[in-house]
């Protein structure tokens, strides 16, 4: 257990996050022809934002004020125990998959209960639309994730990414199109286009995000992009471990840190490309494409079965 | 046993003193809450003296010669004790504000019968004689449609009278099941049962009708539509009782016939994939059904059949387990299908309550003309949301960790035995994906629309914070829930001793605050989870309330576009229902096809009556009819002889004489 690399790499992801989605805005500049704002520039509105005022809705409550900071509070616990720059989990009792798929629920029920609270339109239909992506997703992801752990054995994230590492899975083709089929289940938890119905900016008006302001709209943007970048290291660290560091040292470490910078950079870059070649989805046909991701999976599942 | 004993002495006489003092209406609630305060906790100690002693069996002869009244406790029949008992003392603090409610329609029976209600539960789960049995259940179920039909209007008898007919069918397979087993072995004895072999054909029809019968009270997916009908008409700590603990009765009923009773029988793989199946399958509907209801109460009976599914889901992966005599599997499936037991009953249980709260403050269950009750009623929302974080599963509360250890099992016997298996792994391990995810959106529509945003009526306006004797079982439950599951590795060592003790297994999985699965190389600790949450939340909360230089404003208007906000703008129940229905159409057609289904199959019942009613008089018309017009017939023409002219009596009378004379003359 290392409890020094949990702590840097929550430092870390904290401080990238705004530059994570300052580089997708400034990619999005691009592809429409303009100059875009500079990639730091989400830096400074998370600066504006918090010598603002907060302004709550008059009937709101606690709720509301407490959804901020329990989705920050939430994504660095869930950052102490992704491995990132480490092959193995920082904290192996934070690692396990059906605790990880459960802990994101917390944020998410406070995000549709703020968006209740604010008696906002848009906030509520957001809300609930964040609820139901989510039920679409999961069962592509705990099936993918299902096929992942009976070939590698585990159900812990950094054990999952050492066996596949080794290259010593039982049953690898299925194995890997479990992983395209993880891959879209956690596109479509990103929330970038097509699928982000929660917070369609010209639908929804941002959806919950709307009613937060000041300081609280600057911890809420952190910890959106957080997720963002825990959930693609997430994928990375059972699917694609290779580059991070086997041991704790010093050296190792760093040269992992420098891959998984690496890959998520490449990872986005790619994201940002399909992100603004597409328009949003319509609502209705969310279901449909879900459930052929599911079928996906379930194709995996029949690989893993027969024990390809 | 004496603890047992005492305690149902002890609710008997309270259930008669209630009955006496119905006159005086307060009386009688302070004395039947108060008689059945002093009982639940007597049988609670003696539930725990159960979990952790000695098992026992104990006889005593009775007035009926062929069934002697046997008791037996050993550590299930204890956890179950415990159980139900906890929610019987959380319900009874509650009544002796709650019952106010019902002055006019009868506290005094309402003592009567939940007194007779706790009492014929303790010994449902205790009796070892088959006949004794039977008698206990017939009384749960009676006193029970007693406290389900109290209301008296026609909604509540509706439910009343679903709820009868289902007990009834429910008791009726458990009868055969052990008219079947009396046969065998001659006697109404369960531990007869337990030495004889019955063949693996007599033993698969005991293990179906015994699970069919005892489904039947737990209300399971198939024959789970008078749940919701019946138990939100009770009032709301009887429902808790009901949905927390009298369902239950049908999951020990299942591990009863099937574990206990056939012990010297072979355990079947199908009966564990039958159980696995019907798990799955109730979990996903329940719950879909679920988000369609905006009757609180309503919506907390349709989670109770998604949760009874879990339990299954659990406990067919160990029989599975022990049918394969695979010993991890077996132990995690019990284990798991235990633990969700105990949670549901303490996260159910204070649900309910909660509802019974926001009812008796506003008058109303419909959660269309609520919202905004938190400001009014904190302890209740809190104690609430606690609740709803439990029943959604999320870390760290207690239904995290026996979902958690659900899929341990699963994924074990996916990852452990063979392909087929793994089939049916596969499809109830999306069935419990699913049913979280949606059991999350409604509660956040529960929760949401009753206790958020502003009021949708007056109601909402005359309500206020309800007494100290309904707050404090709603805040020690809600403590008990997340002690659960914050201390999950201490108390899951009991549970699997509990487990191990039906299941002939054991496995163990906790240890130095971590709960280990070793079959998958992963490991949970809730403890700290719990820990690291509570502080980086507050670190998160102090770090923002550094930068307050703009101030913080708590009265604008939501904004709406531009336009001024009104009423109508936020959202409501529907709007949750509305999405679920366009994704999952399915599931919703699925239940409109078997309800024509049904009306069918009434109009077919009508007839029948019709057809019974015609022929009933057929008898009459065919053969009493003749008889009946011949002897009318016969005395209309006996009729004409009396003409009323007294010339003709003469004449009868000349006439008469003349044959006699003749007659003496001749022979």
């Amino acid at each position: 257990m290392d409890i020094a690399v949990a702590i840097v790499q929550t430092i870390i992801v904290i401080l990238i996050a705004p530059f994570i989605s300052g580089f997708s805005r400034k990619l999005r500049a691009k592809y429409h022809t303009r100059t875009g704002p500079p990639i730091w520039q989400d830096y400074i509105d998370i600066y504006k934002c918090l010598i603002r005022e907060d302004v709550q809705t008059k009937d709101s409550s606690f709720i509301h004020r407490l959804m901020p900071p329990l989705y920050f509070g939430s994504m660095i616990v869930l950052c102490l125990g992704v491995p990132i720059m480490t092959r193995f989990c920082p904290i192996p009792v934070l690692g396990d998959i059906i605790f990880i798929i459960y802990l994101l629920a917390l944020p998410r029920f406070f995000y549709t209960l703020s968006g209740l609270d604010s008696d906002n339109a848009y906030a509520g239909v957001g809300g609930i639309r964040e609820m139901l992506i989510s039920t679409l997703a999961e069962p592509a992801m705990i099936l993918a994730l299902l096929v992942a752990a009976i070939g590698t054995g585990s159900m812990n994230i950094g054990a999952m990414g050492e066996v596949i590492a080794g290259l010593g899975a039982h049953s690898p083709i299925g194995v890997i199109v479990a992983a395209i089929a993880f891959a879209l289940a956690c596109y479509v938890e990103l929330g970038k286009l097509p699928y982000d119905v929660s917070e369609a900016e010209q639908e929804l008006d941002e959806g919950p995000v709307q009613e937060y302001s000041g300081p609280s709209l600057a911890m809420l943007k952190v910890s959106l992009s957080m997720k963002q970048i825990l959930i693609v290291s997430w994928w990375l660290a059972i699917f694609f471990p290779w580059g991070s560091a086997l041991t704790g040292e010093f050296i190792p470490v760093v040269i992992g840190l420098f891959w998984w910078l690496v890959k998520i950079i490449v990872i986005f870059f790619a994201i940002s490309i399909f992100e603004n070649a597409v328009a949003r989805v319509r609502y209705r046909n969310v279901g449909a494409q879900t459930w052929t991701m599911v079928g996906i999976a379930a194709i995996a599942f029949v690989l893993c079965i027969i024990g390809i | 046993m004496g603890y047992l004993i005492v305690s149902g002495g002890v609710s008997i006489v309270g259930a008669i003193v209630a009955l006496l003092c119905s006159k005086a209406e307060m009386t009688a609630k302070v004395v039947g809450c108060l008689f059945g305060i002093v009982s639940t906790v007597t049988a609670i100690i003696g539930g725990f003296v159960a979990i952790f002693g000695q098992p026992e069996i104990v006889s005593l002869t009775s007035w009926f010669a062929f069934a002697p009244f046997s008791l037996r406790l050993n550590p299930l029949d204890g956890l179950i004790l415990v159980v139900i008992n906890v929610l019987g003392l959380a319900g009874f603090i509650y009544g002796l504000s709650y019952f106010d409610d019902y002055k006019g329609k009868g506290i005094g029976a309402i003592g009567f019968f939940l007194n007779l209600f706790m009492m014929s539960m303790n010994f449902v789960i205790t009796v070892d004689n088959a006949f004794w049995l039977l008698v206990f259940f017939e009384m749960m179920s009676l006193t029970s449609y007693f406290l389900v039909t109290i209301a008296q209007n026609e909604q509540s008898r509706h439910g009343g009278y679903m709820y009868f007919v289902m007990a009834h069918v429910g008791f009726f397979l458990i009868m055969i099941a052990f008219f079947i087993m009396a046969s065998v072995t001659g006697s109404f004895d369960f531990q007869a049962y337990r030495e004889t072999d019955f063949g693996p054909v007599l033993s698969s029809l005991i293990f179906l009708l015994g699970f069919f019968g005892f489904g039947c009270k737990a209300g399971m997916f198939p024959v789970h539509s008078w749940l919701p009908q019946a138990h939100p008409e009770a009032p709301s700590n009887v429902s808790s009782l009901m949905s927390g603990g009298m369902v239950k009765i049908g999951i020990f009923g299942t591990l009863l016939v099937t574990l206990d009773l056939l012990q010297s029988c072979t355990v079947e793989v199908w009966w564990g994939i039958v159980v696995l199946l019907i798990g799955a399958a109730s979990s996903v509907l329940g719950v879909a059904y679920a988000l369609g209801e905006h009757d609180v109460k309503k919506l907390l009976a349709y989670h109770t059949v998604e949760n009874i599914g879990i339990i299954l889901l659990g406990i067919g992966t160990g029989l599975i387990g022990i049918a394969l005599e695979n010993p991890a599997v077996a132990a995690l499936g019990m284990m798991a299908g235990l633990y969700h037991l105990i949670n549901h009953a303490m996260f159910k249980g204070l649900l309910f309550l909660g509802a019974g709260s926001v009812l008796f403050a506003t008058g109303t269950r419909n959660m269309d003309v609520l919202g905004g009750l938190i400001r009014k009623m904190p302890i209740t929302s809190l104690c609430f949301l606690v609740g709803s974080l439990a029943i959604t599963a999320i870390p760290p509360l207690n239904g995290f960790f026996s979902e958690w250890a659900t899929y341990q099992a699963m994924f074990t016997a996916a990852g452990d035995t063979n392909w087929w298996i793994m089939i049916f792994m596969g499809f109830a391990i999306i069935s419990l994906a699913i049913t979280g995810a949606l059991a999350l959106t409604c509660f956040a529509k529960a929760y949401g629309i009753t206790f958020l945003g502003s009021a949708r009526s007056g109601l909402v306006e005359k309500a206020k914070e309800v007494d100290f004797p309904m707050t404090l079982p709603m805040i020690c439950l809600a403590i008990i829930c997340i002690l659960l599951g914050v201390c999950a590795p201490w108390v899951e060592p009991f549970v699997m001793g509990i487990a191990g003790s039906v299941s002939g297994v054991y496995g163990a999985i906790a240890g130095a605050g971590v709960v280990v699965n070793p079959n998958f190389n992963t490991a949970i600790s809730p403890l700290l989870a719990f820990i690291l949450l509570i502080v980086m939340i507050l670190l998160a909360y102090g770090l923002r309330g550094c930068f307050r230089k703009g101030g913080i404003a708590h009265d604008r208007d939501p904004w709406a576009c531009g336009y001024e906000p009104d009423q109508q703008m936020p959202v409501e129940a529907f709007s949750f229902t509305a999405e679920v229905r366009m994704f999952f159409t399915p599931i919703y057609a699925g239940r409109d096809a078997i309800l024509k289904l049904f009306a069918k199959f009434k109009d077919l019942f009508h007839g029948i009556q019709h057809v019974a009613d015609k022929s009933q008089s057929w008898g009459d018309f065919a053969i009493w009819d003749p008889f009946k017009n011949f002897s009318a017939w016969l005395g209309h023409v006996c009729q004409r002889i009396e003409s009323g002219n007294s010339r003709y009596y003469v004449a009868y009378i000349v006439a008469g004489l003349i044959v006699f004379l003749v007659i003496a003359v001749t022979v």
